[in-house]
């Protein structure tokens, strides 16, 4: 079953993570995207990485999910009241709209989250350029993504080395900002530095030779990707015409 | 076709593409070195500025664009917020373009014309999409503010507004001690790199005495 959800094309993943999201916003009633919520949830435990997606979801999601509730309830006016103090009330029309685009943004939100957690970038690049993307387009994604660790673990080497020097990195606000240019200027200086001697390392393996490359790494999509893309995409469009039509009558 | 083929060999040269990551790294890293340092801004947009300020607008764009994205992975909260980057990106630039980061003041200038750029964006981000709290550090003075029955928009963009005043401040201030320090040997190799060389101060030296 694992195999099974993380094994599928990039692209259908992300078709079906599109699918969930959207649609929470489309079809009008909460309980709807309530359960595309809690299909995420399910579908991250099938896929073997529930406990690191909740926590991902209770980190960034939930944070987000709670202020932006309380301040549309509080904020959001109406006329059946429930509750009121000073400029603060609570109404029906507020609660059902809170609910109505927080869940909606949980459901979203979520099936991003889960689709970035179950399809490693290398699989994402490489899928974009089966659709036709640059291969110079893809070496910048996935170098960006090489270089953040190995940027991180150089300026704690220069903080190290400039707190020998004497500079102080704790204390006063002021102490502290005086820190900051002493670390970031070396390592942006030196990692700008390094793009020359890239150039010419990429140059010289004929990196912007006009020619089709070979790859080392392939994603192939097979026949039950095709089979889930047409479903979805004929799914969706079923939903926005059952809308449309909700919203004509 | 052929136009755009030229427009784009013209402005994402090869250093210009591979100034893209490292631009995208030093905005995640610097963000993270200012939590570090407990510091109670951002600084999450000191490469942008940097790219846009010597490669150009587009480059600029794609970094602010790319950066979300990539932190958007972690935080889906990040994706809609790449209309302030790639705004930010783009602004830098024509900033650039106009000669605003070879003096100190003009720099300045500059910092304050990113601050309303940014402002004004992240703010209708956080309004519209967002409904006021995103959960940051602002989020509950926003919250304070509205309970003091001020209108959504109004609260939203005070808070930004302070919070972007000293982040654009500081990085454009970055942005110009880095662009001092870059060699000519290197600047000379990028779009805007000859508003920065010696020999670009000195053409202009003469012009105006001339005059």
């Amino acid at each position: 079953m694992q195999k099974s959800i993380t094994g599928l094309y990039p692209g259908t993943k992300f078709i079906g993570a599109l699918f969930l999201g959207i649609t929470a916003f489309i079809v009008p009633t909460y309980w709807y995207s309530i359960g595309a919520f809690l299909a995420c949830i399910v579908l991250a435990f099938l896929a073997g990485i529930g406990p690191k997606f909740l926590r991902t979801v209770r980190n960034t999601l939930l944070v987000l999910a709670i202020f932006m509730f309380g301040i549309r309830t509080l904020f959001g006016g109406g006329e059946t009241v429930l509750w009121k103090w000073g400029n603060l009330s609570v109404t029906v029309e507020s609660l059902n709209n809170a609910t109505t685009i927080v869940t909606a943004i949980l459901a979203l939100g979520a099936a991003l989250l889960l689709f970035f957690l179950i399809t490693p970038v290398k699989d994402i690049t490489a899928a974009l350029e089966n659709a036709g993307m640059a291969p110079s387009a893809t070496y910048v994604v996935l170098s960006a993504i090489q270089m953040i660790p190995e940027m991180r673990k150089q300026s704690a080497t220069i903080m190290d080395a400039q707190k020998t020097r004497g500079v102080e990195t704790e204390g006063k606000l002021l102490t502290r900002m005086k820190a900051f240019v002493p670390t970031l200027g070396p390592l942006v200086l030196s990692s700008i530095a390094s793009t020359e001697e890239r150039v010419i390392t990429l140059e010289s393996r004929a990196f912007t030779a006009p020619v089709t490359k070979t790859r080392l790494y392939v994603v192939t999509k097979e026949r039950r990707d095709v089979v889930i893309q047409v479903v979805l995409i004929a799914l969706f469009v079923l939903i926005v015409i059952g809308r449309i039509a909700l919203w004509l009558l | 076709m052929s136009t755009q083929q030229g427009f784009f060999k013209r402005d994402f040269s090869l250093i210009a593409l591979l100034l893209i990551p490292v631009a995208i790294a030093i905005n995640i890293v610097g963000f993270q070195l200012c939590q570090l340092l407990r510091l109670p801004i951002f600084l999450d947009s000191i490469g942008t500025i940097l790219v846009g300020a010597i490669a150009g607008p587009w480059v600029g764009a794609v970094t602010g664009l790319l950066t979300n994205c990539i932190n958007g992975i972690f935080n889906p909260v990040y994706f809609p917020y790449a209309l302030t980057s790639i705004m930010v990106g783009i602004v830098a630039g024509l900033l650039a373009k106009r000669g605003m980061f070879t003096k100190l003041w003009t720099v300045i200038i500059a910092g304050l014309i990113l601050t309303f750029v940014a402002t004004i964006c992240s703010g209708l981000i956080t309004a519209i999409v967002f409904g006021g709290a995103t959960g940051s550090t602002g989020s509950i003075i926003t919250a304070t503010l509205l309970a003091a029955g001020n209108n959504i928009f109004t609260s939203v963009f005070s808070v930004q507004f302070f919070q972007e005043i000293a982040d654009k401040l500081i990085s454009v201030l970055v942005v110009y001690i880095v662009i001092k320090g870059l060699p000519t040997r290197y600047l000379s190799k990028v779009k805007y790199g000859h508003l920065y060389t010696t020999r670009a101060k000195r053409s202009r030296v003469r012009e105006t005495s001339g005059s």
